[in-house]
């Protein structure tokens, strides 16, 4: 799909706004093969977090007055519940069942386009403001000249609007759409320094699926010390070689008071989103329940039905006094990386982002291709810096290749009955191992575009020597 | 052994050297040439000594025990069974109108032995070809049509109550009788049914429901089979049956008043079940053998290459070859048994096992040339079939639900007069026993033998384990190939940027950035041809809406639809044999990549799904891909290399080409003056007729993969 993105960036006629609607036109004629695409219940899509059906049954349990966590069926947030529960059940004459629902779920996904647009603009403007500001501007001119017709914001809204993963997750009735749109609303208040919209973003992301929590960090750089730029260092070597004081051209310091805005905000909207939690779930045992049944059931990963993760496999086979001990080692494994990557990627925050959602999409317990479809379209960001990323073709066959092979192994095993789990888990490997590779290429890519930028920097007095 | 030597060579080369796996695979990719040169004539080789490398079988499950028990089905049950062959055989000549009479004797027999006996009304549904039908799991390919009452068919159903059972499973014998047009066969065959059933009444082991079903086959074994299971496992909550019931009135009314006048209790006009299914037998008797012994021929390949589990074809040998001393056999391509050539190759591989021995008696190696060629032939059916993914009978349908089922076909020594067919009907009947009370020990459903395997014949086979080698080998060079070319293709391209004077750091600057994306372009173009690859393949649906088309017709439009719809995705994407720019002149090793993997993909993805649809793509489209290269290069040279393998381009791109190749292997196995230009046509119906993934397989990877190598042989840089 990036293909697509990228080549239609390069066409001189290029339109946006016409791939965006023939986006949409795509989704709406998928739409209209609901029976016959099935795409709900495929375990790829559909996890028991994001699954439309699930939803539809925590808000029939909740319409007959009942727990909408009753019965461990429903697992999300009971806002969702009272927002997109009455779509479950609304149908149009001579319509497909759920098309409304599917139409919020279209306008999810171009609402997160845009957004990403917005923000892969404002990351744009940084790049070439601290490519000014070291000087290098001509240097970089041959790669700027490649990349200036393709500008990163709408590769990555293309990326993200035409993934297949994305078309999937939001013609599969999923609610991982509006998760994403959640995140990416985040990440694009950070980056526009809107405060109360990014600590909104950061609340609703964090209230729907949990693992968004740890974007906190990069969005707290984000606020501090502005979006993506080279190394600070950089700048105060260059300042101190050419010995002119010019403070204009050093980027702002670690600024604290967007911190405790953000802080404040996050502490009010959060305050706000449990109240009305706590309002709709007033009759059904109350927050308590509400933490047990999503955050509690998402950290002790008690369902064991088949994903593209790696965890159901492994806690269907572990012993069970062992389960407790493991489940601290698999959660702990996200948190272990969250500090070195912060520390070696703190000029970047929105690549830390980036790789942040990548590894909890990896890890998390019950991942769908939606999770996938957000780091993807994130990725096109970064197509200026990423330009020399090693294995790119390899890693694009991998991802076609195992996104074809895990249905395929799955209905080997679920419905011709000739193969076994460890097939599918099989291709649930190789998909965690691709996005491993992803991730440290796109970081050792991204550290040697830093190296390279010192390369110049440092190289320039020689130029002009010769 | 040849086949050995050579992937030990390969294994040995790098072996010595103790380095990092990177380094194994840069040697790999830098050796691709004679890698690939290895690897595939290994892979054919592989494929040619499979026949020798087949295992016998053995009973994996040893809860099935067959024969352990003497057979009980006595003269008493077979002169019952002969009571009701004259019965029906005397319906059949005083009146054939209806064909309800049959049924209604036969439900009257079925009652008398204490079963429960329903009837089972379907529509004759066509086989439709549907585009979305192949992502749809089987229960919403239900069409509901308005059919009339004219294109009724009646199963008769009988249900035995397992007296040891908790009704949680079943045994189904499936048993097609087309009561307008009944030969003497398909009445033998109920006849043989019949006998076992009463048998099965009186039996106090019986742990598992027994399920008769006469199926009506006036539109076809299959259809009747498939409509029966379908309601059987997909309960139908709409108001469909009873819609149907009320259309047609006058049949229901003859049915029940006739029934229920006779017996009553036990017979019921709702839709009866049993449990599960553990598996289920298709019993047929044919005419008369050409062979000098009663045999029993075996047909497995269900759906798409699936197969049912071996150990009811083990216990199904076993019984007829041991107990009842049965001749069996599974198809065979008969035009092969009488090849030289192969002859020849089986005496190699003998005289190979000879020189195998003499060296150490341990080695069991080698099998007798006749026997070879023998194998082959069945194994060439065998992956014939399964490549087809077209059931070989109404068994096909039972596996859709994951149900083990086989058709076992009776042909008789000698004509099925009275003397002779008491003879038939014992040992046919105490066959069909043997293997229901074999199945009945059975404590889980079949799981422990194979499900994927080959059959060289009834008692020999061929594992998955074994025979994905020669697909392996076969295939293994195209991720090498593709990671040389593309490893070529981008140094080639740097190496010419710098070796250009002007702005060097701009050109290396820009060279770097552009390099590691550069195989979007060709991504793209290869894209391209898939899409239009899916339109092909879409085509045929639209076409099959034009009334009164014949075939030939109906596939010249589709071909003149394909090609305007090439141009046309040609012409709307930049067009890729432009090659202004100086960078693009390798262009066509990278679109070879490109094509290479996105072909190794394909038969990855296939090979999983059907295996023999796989090789078989595989033996065509490896060596066309791998030899594929501008023909201008090759006109350039001007040496005997690049003549041959010209010439060897040519060549394959003539044959590959679907249409071409359907066409040489119909005249090689047939005739050549029998060949239509139509028959290709009804061909591909047939494939999505029955959803086969073969169709897929040929519209959206082997299609477009002849397109790319085509395209590139006509590369002008």
């Amino acid at each position: 799909m990036q293909k697509m993105g990228k080549q239609k960036n390069k066409t001189a006629s290029f339109s946006f706004w016409n791939w965006v609607i023939a986006s949409i036109i795509f989704r709406l004629i998928l739409i209209y093969f609901p029976k016959n695409l099935n795409l709900a219940s495929r375990p790829e899509v559909s996890t028991p977090l994001t699954s439309f059906r699930r939803l539809a049954e925590g808000y029939w349990l909740k319409q007959l007055s009942m727990s909408p966590y009753a019965g461990s069926m429903y697992h999300g947030s009971p806002l969702l519940l009272s927002l997109l529960g009455p779509l479950t059940v609304k149908r149009i004459e001579g319509q497909p069942n759920h098309l409304l629902y599917s139409l919020v779920s279209v306008i999810a996904d171009v609402v997160s386009a845009i957004l990403i647009r917005a923000t892969g603009k404002n990351l744009r403007l940084a790049y070439l403001r601290s490519l000014e500001s070291l000087d290098i501007v001509k240097q970089t001119k041959a790669s700027g000249e490649f990349f200036k017709i393709l500008s990163p914001g709408d590769a990555a809204a293309l990326i993200y609007l035409w993934n297949p993963f994305t078309i999937v997750a939001c013609v599969g009735l999923s609610t991982s759409p509006i998760e994403n749109m959640a995140v990416i609303l985040c990440l694009y208040g950070a980056c526009s320094r809107l405060v109360p919209l990014a600590a909104f973003g950061w609340v609703i992301a964090t209230h729907l699926s949990l693992y968004p929590a740890i974007l906190i960090i990069p969005v707290i750089f984000l606020l501090g010390c502005g979006p993506d730029a080279p190394p600070r260092k950089l700048f105060l070597q260059k300042n101190d070689k050419e010995e002119v004081l010019n403070k204009s051209k050093l980027p702002l310091g670690f600024s604290w008071r967007p911190i405790t805005h953000f802080a404040f905000w996050a502490l009010l909207w959060s305050a706000y989103v449990l109240v009305l939690c706590g309002i709709s779930l007033k009759q059904f045992g109350g927050l308590w329940e509400m933490f047990k049944s999503t955050y509690g059931f998402i950290l002790t990963v008690e369902d064991l039905s088949p994903n593209i993760g790696v965890l159901w496999y492994f806690f269907a086979e572990v012993f069970d006094f062992f389960r407790n001990f493991f489940l601290i080692v698999f959660h702990v494994n996200i948190l272990f990386m969250i500090m070195p990557l912060a520390i070696r990627l703190n000029h970047r925050p929105c690549f830390l982002a980036f790789v942040y959602i990548a590894i909890f999409s990896m890890l998390k317990s019950y991942p769908s291709v939606g999770d996938s479809a957000l780091y993807l379209g994130l990725l096109g960001w970064f197509v200026n810096e990423l330009a020399d990323i090693q294995f790119s073709f390899f890693l694009f066959c991998g991802y076609v290749g195992v996104s074809l092979l895990s249905p395929v192994m799955h209905t080997l095993w679920i419905w011709r009955g000739t193969g076994n789990a460890n097939f599918y888990f099989a291709t649930a490997m190789v998909y965690a191992c691709l996005q491993i590779i992803l991730v440290v290429e796109g970081v050792s890519a991204m550290l040697n575009h830093d190296r390279k930028l010192r390369n110049l920097t440092t190289s320039k007095p020689q130029d002009a020597k010769s | 052994m040849a086949e050995t030597k050579e992937t030990s060579e390969k294994d040995e080369k790098p072996k010595p050297r103790v380095r990092p796996i990177v380094r194994l695979g840069i040697f790999l990719i830098s050796h691709s040439v004679l890698v690939s040169v290895v690897c595939c004539t290994a892979g054919v080789l592989a494929l040619f000594l499979l026949p020798v490398l087949a295992k016998n079988t053995y009973i994996s499950e040893n809860a099935l025990m067959p024969g352990s028990a003497s057979p009980m089905l006595s003269y008493q049950h077979v002169s019952d069974g002969n009571r009701l062959v004259k019965d029906l055989t005397n319906l059949d000549l005083k009146s054939s109108e209806t064909g309800i009479e049959s049924q209604r004797v036969i439900a009257q027999y079925m009652l008398e032995l204490g079963a429960e006996v329903s009837f089972h009304k379907f529509h004759a549904q066509l086989n439709q070809f549907h585009p979305l039908h192949f992502f749809s799991s089987p229960d919403s390919g239900v069409i509901q049509e308005n059919f009339s009452c004219s294109s009724y068919g009646i199963n008769t159903v009988g249900i035995i109550r397992a007296p040891r059972g908790d009704g949680k499973e079943a045994i189904v014998l499936v048993t097609p009788y087309n009561a307008l047009k009944s030969g003497l066969g398909e009445a033998v065959s109920v006849g043989i049914a019949y006998s076992v059933f009463s048998l099965l009444t009186q039996v106090t082991w019986l742990a598992k429901d027994v399920i008769w079903l006469v199926a009506d086959s006036r539109y076809g074994e299959y259809a009747a089979v498939a409509a029966w299971l379908r309601d059987y496992q997909i309960p139908k909550f709409s108001s469909l049956s009873t819609l149907n019931s009320e259309m047609c009135p006058d049949i229901n009314n003859l049915y029940d008043l006739k029934v229920n006048s006779i017996a009553g209790s036990k017979y019921s006009n709702s839709f009866r079940r049993a449990g599960t299914m553990a598996a289920a037998l298709v019993l047929k008797v044919g005419d008369q053998s050409e062979q000098y012994e009663d045999t029993i021929s075996i047909y497995a390949e269900a759906s798409n290459g699936q197969m049912p589990n071996l150990d009811l074809i083990n216990v199904v040998n076993y019984l007829a070859v041991h107990r009842q001393g049965l001749r069996v056999q599974v198809e065979k391509l008969w035009s092969l048994l009488n090849s030289s050539w192969l002859k020849s190759l089986g005496e190699i591989f003998e005289s190979l096992g000879k020189v195998a021995k003499s060296l150490n008696p341990e080695w069991k190696f080698g099998i007798p040339a006749t026997e070879y060629v023998e194998g082959t032939a069945t194994l060439a059916s065998s992956l014939y079939y399964q490549a087809l993914g077209v059931p070989t009978g109404p068994h096909g349908a039972f596996r859709d639900y994951q149900v083990d089922a086989i058709t076992l076909e009776i042909s008789p020594k000698y004509s099925l007069d009275k003397f002779r067919r008491n003879d038939i009907l014992l040992r046919g009947g105490r066959l069909i026993e043997g293997v229901i009370r074999s199945v009945n020990n059975l404590l889980e459903k079949f799981h422990q033998s194979f499900f994927l395997y080959l059959l060289t014949s009834p008692s020999k086979f061929v594992s998955v384990g074994v025979y994905m080698i020669a697909l392996a080998l076969l295939i293994a060079p195209l991720p090498m190939v593709a990671a040389s070319l593309y490893v070529d293709a981008n140094s080639l391209d740097s190496k010419t940027n710098k070796s250009t004077p002007s702005t060097i750091a701009d050109t290396a600057e820009r060279g770097i950035t552009i390099r590691s994306w550069r195989w979007l372009y060709s991504a793209k173009l290869v894209f391209a041809v898939h899409v239009w690859g899916a339109i092909v393949s879409l085509l045929p649906y639209f076409i099959c809406q034009i009334p009164d088309c014949s075939s030939t017709i109906s596939f010249m439009i589709w071909v003149v639809l394909s090609m305007i719809s090439l141009l046309t995705l040609y012409s709307v994407l930049a067009s890729p044999f432009s090659c202004n720019n100086a960078s693009q002149e390798k262009e066509w090793a990278l679109v070879k990549s490109v094509t290479i993997s996105y072909v190794f993909i394909g038969l990855g993805l296939m090979s999983v799904i059907n295996f023999a649809t796989a090789e078989i793509g595989a033996l065509l489209m490896v060596p066309m891909c791998l030899l594929a290269r501008p023909l201008k290069f090759d006109l350039r040279a001007g040496s005997l290399r690049s003549f041959s393998r010209m010439v060897c381009n040519l060549v394959l791109g003539l044959i590959a080409f679907p249409p071409a190749a359907f066409f040489l292997l119909k005249g090689m196995l047939e005739d050549f003056g029998s060949v239509n230009i139509g028959d290709f046509w009804m061909w591909v119906e047939s494939l999505w007729a029955w959803n086969s993934a073969t169709y897929i397989f040929i519209g959206m990877v082997y299609l477009p993969c002849w397109v790319l190598c085509v395209h590139i042989l006509l590369h002008t840089c």
